[in-house]
C-alpha cells in the first residue's frame, strides 16, 4: 500500500498544503480525471513504462525521480518531492509536469506528450489513493532505518565499574585490542590542562597533583579544572569554530564589526558558567526574547557581502546567501545536518526535501545583518524615564519664549534655517485629528524624518503607543532602520527613522485616534547629530480634522535658507528679546535646566551596541527552483524538518515567534540529534576525534559512530545526569559530561603506542591508547606566552588586533611584526579578521571563518617550522622566558634549565638532557635552549 | 649539521623506529563506513594519500597527463575583453548607439549609456590573422601561440565572489583555490621549494585577497605560499641577532630534543612528520633566496621583460611586475607545481587606480595597465618557450569576470558583466593559434561554445591527469569538488 504513516504521510502533508494553496485554483486547466476506479498495474504502469521509464526507470534516473519502483516513485524527485500526493492529483507535480503547466519541466521531455485521456487516468488513479501494489522492492524509509534519527535509548551498563570503560572495552574484546595502562601523572595533569584549559600547568599545580596521594587526587584536581574559568576561553573557541564566528564580513571590503566580541564573551561565559546546553541553543536562535540580546550573535556570525548593487539580481542572490548561512550553520551547529545541501535540490542523501530548506530559511526570513542597542535594564529604564519628564515639562515651560511663526514674509523676522537634529514649530492651539508633514526638498537623497512629534500641552499625541497610525507617499525600500513605523515610534535618531522613497515632493501623514488640541510640533532628521543629509529643507505641515480639509499651521518659508553644512546643535532658539527682566531670568534658568538635564539623558541612556541582528516582518519566502533567487516558485510556510516530530507554522507567524519555535524544537530532550551531536562534540575535543567522525554530518552520508551505545550513552547522560556522587546535576550539563569522561580510564589511560596495537588500528578509534595530538594554533600561542611568562589573562572586552588595519572603502589587514603586552593576551581575544591570517599562527590550519569548521586539520607544514622558528614574537618569547628561568632558577645554568623544563614539560630533565642542555646553553646563551625548548614536540603536542 | 649529536643518526633513527613515515598512517580499522563511493558525482571519489611526513611528495595522476604544472595569470579587477582581446564589428559599426534591449538592464553599479567601441584599434596579428587590440601589442605577436576563450561565463557581478569563483569554484568565501586542490592531488616536484607559489602584484593584493590563495577547508599544507620579487615571505630569513652558527646550532638541539622525545612514541608519524618539516624549513630557507634573487639574470633576459626600465610611473610599474614575471619563470623551472602570478591589486591608498576596474575613464586607466601587463607577460611566454618549458607547463591568462560593451551613464568606462569574457590558454596540451566559443555581436553576452568558470576548471584539471569528478575531499558532510556538481571539459581546446 501507499505509505500512509510516518515520513509519507507527513511529506504530503506538508507539501499538498503550500502546492494545492497555489496551484488548486487551476484544476480547471487540467483534463479531467477518469470517472472509473482505476487498477495500476492495467492501466498506470503501461502509461509509465512507454512514456517515463527511458529517464525515469531502472537505468536512469533524471532529476532523482525513478518510477518503476513502488517505494521510489512516491519518494520522489530532487525538486518537486514528493511527485505523487496521493488524494490531491490536482496539486501533484507528477500530474502538473504531464500536463505542461510547470514551464521548464513538461513532462515527458522526448516523445508525445500524454493524452488528455491518459492524464485523466493518471488524475483518477492519485485522487483515488495512488494504490501501487506491493512489487517487493524495498527502499526503507530513511526516518525509520537510518541510526541518527531514532530516539537516544539509554543502553544498559554494567553496575560494576565506569560506563564508558566497559562499553569501550567491550568494543576493544571484539577486535582484540587492549586498553593502556593509566598515564603517569605529569601527563595526566598536562593532558588535563591542554585539553580542559589550553595552556599547560604551573610547575605548583603539578607538585601539588604529584604531592596529593590520598584517594579521589584526580578527581579532586578535574574539579578544580572544571571551576577555572580558562575552561571556557578554552572551549568557547570549540564552539566559535562550529559557528564561523569572526569580526568582519569578509569579502571584498572587509569592513569591521567591533561590537561582535560580545557574542564570544557570551560563549565563554555560558562554557564557564554551565549554562543548560537546551538554554544556550534557545537564546542563540532566539535569545532577544529570553532577555539574552547578546546571544543572536549567533544568526547573523557569518559572512556579509556589503558590496550592493542596483542590480536585483545580485541583490537577490546576496539576500539568499545570507539566509543560506543562517540555515546551514543552524542545521550543522546543532542537529548535524547538512542542510544546505538541499538548497538546490532534495537532498541527495538524506530525507531533506528541497521544499523543506525553504521552510528551514522561513524561520530566518525576519532576521537581517547588523547591529542593535542591547535595551536598558529596567533601573536605567527607570532614570531616563524620569529624565524625560523633566525635559517634557521643561520644555513645555519654555514654549512661550519660541518666536511665532511670521505670516507676513516679507514684514517679519526670520526663524533660525531648519536644523538637521532637531526642529520646533509652535502655534496657536488647533484641533486635529490628522497631520501631513509635506516635503517639497531636502538638503540631499530621499527625505527623512527621525521622529515626528505632535504636542497637545505636555502629551506626544503622534506616538504608535497613543494608536495614531503614520502613512506616507513611500517608503524607501529594503531598509528595516528606515520604515515608516520608526516615524513615530518615539525613538528618535537614525538607526529608527522614516526615509521616502524619492527625491522628489513627498509627505508622511499621522492620524490620532481621536481629535486631539494640539500646539507644537517637533521633527527632525537625526537627534543623534550624525547626519546632516535628507534634512527637509522645504516643508509644509498641515492640520485637518476631517480628510482633506487642511489647514496649514507652519511652513519653511520664514526660515533662513538652510545652508547645510555639520548638524548644529539640537534645540529651538528660544528668544528671551524684549521680555521683563524677570520673565527672561526665569526662561533663562530653565532653559540651562533643559541644557543641563539633556546631557545627562545622553550619557544615561546608552546602551552597548552589539552585533547580534535586526529583527523586522520577515518577507515572503518562495522555493527557488535549481536554488536560483531569478526562479522563484511556491510560496513556502515556516517549518522544519520531517525526520522529527516536524513544526509547521503558517505564513503569517511574526518573526520571532518563529525562531522561539525552533529553538523549542531543536533543544527538545525528544530530538533525536541534538544531544546526540553535542555529545559527539564534546568528546572529540577531548580525543581528537568525535565518535563519529564527520561531527557536523549525522546523516546517511556521515560516518557511523565507531562506539553507537557509547554516543547514546553520552547523549542520555547529557539530558538527564544519573552519574552523580551525591551532588544534584541539572540537566543538559555540559561540565558533567566532561566529568564523566575526565574520571574514565579510558581518558586516563597512556598515550605511548605499542607495535601491535599500531599495526591493527593507528588513529586508536578503538582507545587503545589516549591518541596524542599536536595542539591547535591558540593553545600554540597562549602556552609559549604561559611559560614565557607573559601571559596577559585579562578576560573578555573587545578584542586586541593582531594586524595593522588600514580602513579605507576597503579594509586592508597587515599581520603584525612587533607585539607588547596589549597583544600578550589569549589568543580568543584576538580580533578574527575573516580571509587575514595572523602571520604566524594562522598556518597552524587556524580557520578564519568563512565556513563552518567543526574539526580542524593538524597539518604540518615547513611554513609553520619557519614562522615559530624565526619570528620576531617567539624570539621576544624566548628572550622573556630565559630572563624568567634566570630569575626562578637560580644561579647555575643547570637550575635554569631544570626550570625552564618544569614550566614547558612539567617534569625535571633526565640527567643526560642536563648536561646537553647546559652545554648548549653556555655557548649559545639561555635564549637560543629557550627557542628550541619552545619549538619541541613535546611542548607542542596533548601528551 | 643536522644532527646536533653526533651519534644520534636520523635515518638510523628512523630506522630504528620500525616503519617509515606514512606506512603506519594508513593502518586503519575504521575507515568511514558509508563515505566511499557517495561523491556528488555518484563516481567513487579518487583522494589522493598524503603522507604527512612529505606532504608535497610528488604523487601520481589519475591518467596520463599532458601538464606537469601550471602558471595561472590573473588579472585582478576584471579585464575588458572588448579592448583587448575580442574583436566585434559590430560595436565599432554601432558606435554611439544604444544597445537593444540596454534601456532596462541593470547591472552592477547602474543604468547604461551608449555602445562605445574601444578606443584602441584592432589589428590582424600572425600567421592566423587574429584581430588583437593595439592595446597589448606584444601579446598580439605571440596570436599563433594563444589558445582564446571568447566564450568564458562567470555567475556573479562582484568583485569578492567574482575572484573567489575565478580561484576556487565557488562564489562564497572559504573553500580551497585551484592552486591547493592541485597540490593536494599532485604534490610537487622540488622539495626545497613550497608546492604552490602566489606572487601578489608589487602594488598590493587583489580585490579578495588572500581569499585567491588560501587552502579553504583542505589542510594548511596546501595553501599558496605568497612572495614576490620585491617582497620575501615572513620568518624565512634567519632572525637578526641570531649567528649562523648558533641558528644551525639551536636547530640541531631541536632536532636532538624532538629525537629523544619521539623515541618514547615509538611510531608515531605526526611526531617525525614535524621533525621532517623543519627540515624542509631549512632547505626552503637556501632555495627560497636564491630563486627570488634576479641578479644573475643577464642583461638581455631583463630587457625582453622589460625589467630593465625605470624613471616614468610606467616604467617603474612595469618593471615591478616584470620582475615578478622573470621570477614566475625561475619557479616554473624548478618545477613548482602551480604558479599563480597576479597583476593589478587593490592596493592601501590607491583604490580603483591600480588594477583593472575600469569604470569611469578606461581610457587613461588601461593606458597605464595595458602597457604593464603587455610586454613583460609577452616576455614571460617567450622565455618559457625558448626554454622549453611551454612543452609541460600550462599557462592560463584570467580576470574575474568582463566588462560591458556599453559605457556606464554619466561615465567614460564599462561596468562589470559575467555573462562574457575572454579568457586565454597557452602551452601543454592546448591548441595553438586558436580562438574557441564566441560572444554576441557587441560582446555582451557567450553564446557560441559557453565555457563556464567549472569548465574552465574541469579542464586544467584534465590537463593534469586528474578528473575534476573525482577529485574530491570531504569536509563538512560532502565529498567536496573544486567543481561542485558542475564542469565539463573543454574539449575543443585540447591539442
Amino acid at each position: 500500500m501507499v505509505p500512509r504513516d510516518g515520513y509519507g504521510l507527513i511529506r504530503a502533508l506538508l507539501a499538498s498544503a503550500t502546492l494545492v494553496l497555489l496551484h488548486g485554483a487551476r484544476a480547471a486547466e487540467l483534463p479531467a480525471a477518469a470517472s472509473r476506479t482505476i487498477e495500476f498495474a492495467r492501466e498506470v504502469q503501461p502509461i509509465f513504462q512507454k512514456h517515463c521509464f527511458e529517464c525515469h526507470g531502472p537505468t536512469k534516473q533524471k532529476g532523482g525521480l525513478r518510477l518503476d519502483e513502488r517505494a521510489s516513485a512516491m519518494l520522489g524527485g530532487d525538486t518537486h518531492a514528493p511527485d505523487i500526493l496521493p488524494g490531491h492529483s490536482a496539486g501533484s507535480p507528477l500530474i502538473r509536469m504531464v500536463a505542461g503547466l510547470v514551464p521548464d519541466l513538461k513532462m515527458p521531455a522526448k516523445g508525445d506528450p500524454l493524452t488528455a485521456e491518459q492524464i485523466g487516468v493518471l488524475r483518477a488513479w492519485i485522487d483515488q489513493g495512488a494504490v501501487w501494489p506491493d512489487d517487493g522492492v524495498a527502499r526503507p524509509d530513511p526516518i525509520r532505518s537510518h541510526w541518527s534519527f531514532q530516539p537516544v535509548i539509554r543502553p544498559e551498563v554494567p553496575a560494576q565499574g565506569h560506563p564508558i570503560d566497559s562499553m569501550v572495552g567491550a568494543v576493544q574484546r571484539e577486535k582484540g585490542v587492549t586498553p593502556s595502562v593509566e598515564a603517569d601523572r605529569v601527563t595526566l595533569i598536562r593532558r588535563l590542562f591542554l585539553v580542559m584549559l589550553g595552556v599547560p600547568p604551573t610547575p605548583d599545580d603539578v607538585a601539588g597533583f604529584i604531592a596529593d596521594t590520598t584517594p579521589g587526587a584526580f578527581e579532586r584536581l578535574v574539579d578544580r579544572v572544571l571551576a577555572d574559568s580558562r575552561y571556557g576561553e578554552r572551549w568557547g573557541r570549540h564552539w566559535l569554530d562550529v559557528v564561523r564566528f569572526a569580526e568582519s564580513n569578509g569579502f571584498e571590503t572587509n569592513r569591521e564589526r567591533p561590537n561582535a566580541w560580545r557574542y564570544r564573551d557570551y560563549v565563554i561565559a555560558s562554557f564557564n558558567d554551565d549554562k543548560p546546553y537546551d538554554a544556550f541553543v534557545r537564546e542563540q536562535i532566539a535569545g532577544d526574547g529570553l532577555g539574552v540580546d547578546v546571544a543572536t550573535g549567533f544568526l547573523v556570525g557569518g559572512p556579509l557581502d556589503i558590496v550592493k548593487s542596483p542590480d536585483p539580481v545580485l541583490t537577490a542572490q546576496q539576500r539568499a546567501d545570507e539566509l543560506d548561512d543562517m540555515v546551514g550553520t543552524t542545521g550543522t551547529a546543532f542537529l548535524g545536518l547538512t542542510l544546505g545541501c538541499a538548497r538546490c535540490h532534495t537532498h541527495k542523501f538524506d530525507p531533506i526535501l528541497h521544499r523543506e530548506y525553504y521552510a528551514m530559511a522561513a524561520l530566518f526570513a525576519g532576521v537581517q545583518h547588523g547591529e542593535r542597542a542591547l535595551p536598558m535594564p529596567p533601573e536605567q529604564k527607570e532614570k531616563v524615564a524620569g529624565l524625560d519628564a523633566r525635559i517634557t515639562a521643561l520644555e513645555q515651560k519654555l514654549t512661550k519664549f519660541i518666536p511665532k511663526p511670521v505670516t507676513n514674509v516679507v514684514a517679519g523676522a526670520r526663524r533660525p534655517a531648519v536644523n538637521a537634529r532637531k526642529n520646533e514649530e509652535s502655534f496657536p492651539p488647533a484641533e486635529a485629528r490628522f497631520v501631513r508633514f509635506t516635503i517639497l526638498a531636502s538638503s540631499g537623497g530621499e527625505p527623512c524624518i527621525d521622529e515626528l512629534e505632535v504636542w497637545s500641552a505636555d502629551r506626544n499625541v503622534a506616538l504608535a503607543s497613543a494608536g495614531t497610525k503614520p502613512t506616507a507617499s513611500g517608503t524607501l525600500p529594503g531598509y528595516e532602520i528606515h520604515k515608516l513605523e520608526h516615524l513615530n515610534d518615539g525613538r528618535p535618531g537614525n538607526n529608527r527613522s522614516w526615509i521616502a522613497d524619492g527625491t522628489g515632493r513627498s509627505w508622511a501623514q499621522l492620524e490620532f485616534a481621536k481629535p486631539e488640541r494640539i500646539d507644537r510640533i517637533v521633527w527632525g532628521r537625526d537627534r543623534d547629530g550624525q547626519f546632516g543629509d535628507r534634512v527637509a529643507t522645504s516643508y509644509r505641515i498641515e492640520a485637518a480634522l476631517e480628510p482633506d480639509q487642511w489647514r496649514t499651521l507652519s511652513t519653511s518659508d520664514d526660515r533662513e535658507p538652510f545652508a547645510g553644512g555639520a548638524p548644529k546643535p539640537a534645540g529651538p532658539i528660544y528668544s528671551f528679546d524684549g521680555l521683563p527682566e524677570s520673565e527672561a531670568k526665569q526662561g533663562r534658568a530653565w532653559l540651562a535646566e533643559l541644557e543641563a538635564v539633556r546631557q545627562e539623558r545622553k550619557s544615561a541612556s546608552q546602551t552597548p551596541m552589539v552585533y547580534a541582528g535586526n529583527f523586522g516582518k520577515p518577507a515572503a519566502t518562495v522555493r527557488f527552483h535549481r536554488g536560483d533567487p531569478m526562479q522563484p516558485r511556491e510560496a513556502v510556510a515556516p517549518g522544519t524538518l520531517a525526520v522529527f516530530q516536524p513544526l509547521a507554522l503558517s505564513t503569517n507567524t511574526p518573526d520571532q515567534e518563529r525562531r522561539v519555535r525552533l529553538a523549542d524544537w531543536i533543544a527538545s530532550p525528544a530530538n533525536p540529534l541534538t544531544a546526540r551531536v553535542l555529545a559527539n562534540r564534546v568528546w572529540q575535543h577531548h580525543f581528537g576525534v568525535g565518535l563519529v567522525d564527520t561531527p557536523n554530518d549525522f546523516g546517511k552520508n556521515g560516518s557511523l559512530p565507531t562506539h553507537p551505545a557509547l554516543l547514546d550513552w553520552l547523549a542520555a547522560e547529557l539530558v538527564t545526569p544519573t552519574q552523580s556522587p551525591g551532588a544534584s546535576i541539572k540537566a543538559w550539563s555540559i561540565k558533567h559530561l566532561h566529568r564523566v569522561i575526565l574520571t574514565s580510564a579510558t581518558w586516563r589511560q597512556s598515550g605511548v603506542p605499542r607495535a601491535p596495537m599500531m599495526r591493527v588500528d593507528a588513529a586508536s578509534r578503538l582507545l587503545w591508547r589516549f591518541p596524542p595530538r599536536r595542539l591547535e594554533a591558540e593553545g600554540i600561542r597562549d602556552g609559549i606566552l604561559a611559560v614565557s611568562g607573559n601571559l596577559n589573562v585579562a578576560p573578555g572586552g573587545p578584542s586586541f588586533h593582531l594586524h595593522d588595519v588600514d580602513r579605507e572603502n576597503v579594509y586592508h589587514y597587515h599581520p603584525k611584526e612587533e607585539f607588547g603586552p596589549a597583544e600578550a593576551r589569549r589568543m580568543v581575544y584576538a580580533y578574527k579578521v575573516r580571509m587575514e591570517q595572523d602571520g604566524i599562527f594562522g598556518a597552524f590550519d587556524c580557520p578564519d571563518g568563512s565556513l563552518v569548521m567543526p574539526r580542524r586539520s593538524l597539518s604540518t607544514t615547513p611554513l609553520q617550522a619557519l614562522n615559530l622558528f624565526n619570528s620576531r614574537f617567539l624570539l621576544q618569547q624566548s628572550e622573556i622566558f630565559a630572563a624568567r628561568a634566570r630569575k626562578e632558577g637560580g644561579a647555575e645554568i643547570a637550575g635554569q634549565v631544570r626550570r625552564i623544563w618544569l614550566l614547558t614539560f612539567g617534569r625535571e630533565p633526565e640527567p643526560g638532557e642536563t648536561s646537553e642542555a647546559v652545554t648548549f646553553a653556555q655557548a649559545q646563551g639561555l635564549p637560543a635552549l629557550c627557542r628550541a625548548v619552545l619549538n619541541s614536540n613535546e611542548f607542542l603536542f596533548i601528551p | 649539521m643536522n644532527s646536533f649529536h653526533p651519534l644520534l643518526n636520523r635515518r638510523r633513527f628512523l630506522a630504528d623506529t620500525g616503519m617509515g613515515l606514512g606506512a603506519i598512517a594508513l593502518t586503519s580499522l575504521l575507515s568511514r563506513q558509508g563515505m566511499l563511493g557517495a561523491s556528488v558525482s555518484g563516481r567513487e571519489p579518487l583522494r589522493p594519500t598524503i603522507d604527512p611526513g612529505r606532504p608535497y611528495a610528488p604523487r601520481v595522476p589519475h591518467f596520463a597527463a599532458r601538464a606537469k604544472n601550471v602558471l595561472v595569470i590573473f588579472c585582478s579587477g576584471a579585464c575588458s575583453q572588448l579592448d583587448t582581446f575580442d574583436y566585434k564589428p559590430e560595436l565599432i559599426r554601432r558606435h554611439g548607439q544604444p544597445m537593444p534591449g540596454s534601456d532596462k538592464l541593470i547591472t552592477f553599479q547602474g543604468e547604461q549609456g551608449a555602445l562605445t567601441r574601444s578606443p584602441w584599434e584592432f589589428r590582424p596579428r600572425g600567421q592566423t590573422g587574429k584581430m588583437i587590440s593595439e592595446l597589448v601589442p606584444h601579446l598580439g605577436a605571440l596570436a599563433d601561440d594563444l589558445c582564446f576563450i571568447h566564450s568564458m561565463q562567470g555567475k556573479t557581478n562582484t568583485h569578492g565572489p567574482g575572484e573567489n569563483f575565478m580561484s576556487t569554484g565557488n562564489t562564497l568565501d572559504g573553500f580551497p583555490c585551484v592552486g591547493a586542490w592541485v597540490t593536494y592531488a599532485l604534490g610537487s616536484e622540488d622539495q626545497s621549494l613550497p608546492a604552490y607559489v602566489a606572487i601578489p602584484d608589487h602594488r598590493g593584493k587583489p580585490q579578495n585577497s588572500v581569499n585567491n590563495w588560501a587552502p579553504g577547508f583542505l589542510p594548511a599544507a596546501f595553501q599558496g605560499t605568497d612572495f614576490n620579487a620585491t617582497k620575501p615571505i615572513r620568518n624565512l630569513a634567519r632572525p637578526g641577532g641570531v649567528s649562523p652558527d648558533s641558528d644551525v646550532a639551536t636547530r640541531g638541539f631541536l632536532q636532538r630534543l624532538n629525537e629523544r622525545h619521539a623515541e618514547r612514541f615509538p611510531g608515531d608519524t605526526a611526531l617525525a612528520a614535524r621533525i621532517a618539516s623543519y627540515e624542509l624549513a631549512a632547505r626552503m630557507q637556501l632555495t627560497i633566496p636564491e630563486i627570488a634573487d634576479l641578479s644573475s639574470e643577464p642583461e638581455h633576459i631583463l630587457r625582453m621583460y622589460g625589467a630593465d626600465e625605470s624613471g616614468s610611473k610606467l616604467k617603474d610599474t612595469r618593471a615591478a611586475y616584470a620582475r615578478n614575471c622573470i621570477l614566475a619563470r625561475r619557479l616554473v623551472e624548478r618545477g613548482v607545481r602551480f604558479v599563480q602570478l597576479f597583476n593589478g591589486a587593490y592596493q592601501t591608498g590607491g583604490e580603483g587606480v591600480s588594477n583593472w576596474d575600469g569604470h569611469k575613464d578606461i581610457f587613461n586607466q588601461y593606458s597605464l595597465h595595458g602597457p604593464v601587463l603587455d610586454k613583460p607577460t609577452a616576455g614571460l611566454l617567450l622565455d618559457l618557450k625558448q626554454r622549453g618549458l611551454l612543452d609541460e607547463t600550462l599557462v592560463v591568462w584570467c580576470t574575474e569576470f568582463g566588462r560591458m560593451p556599453t559605457f556606464q551613464k554619466g561615465s567614460q568606462g564599462r561596468d562589470h558583466n559575467p555573462n562574457g569574457f575572454t579568457c586565454w590558454m597557452a602551452g601543454a596540451g592546448v591548441k595553438k593559434g586558436f580562438s574557441y566559443g564566441a560572444t554576441d555581436e557587441f560582446g555582451h553576452k557567450s553564446i557560441e561554445n559557453v565555457v563556464t568558470v567549472y569548465d574552465l576548471h574541469a579542464t586544467i584539471l584534465h590537463l593534469l591527469g586528474l578528473d575534476h569528478e573525482r577529485l574530491t575531499y570531504y569536509h563538512n558532510g560532502l565529498e567536496r569538488r573544486l567543481t561542485d556538481v558542475h564542469g565539463n571539459v573543454v574539449e575543443g581546446v585540447l591539442a
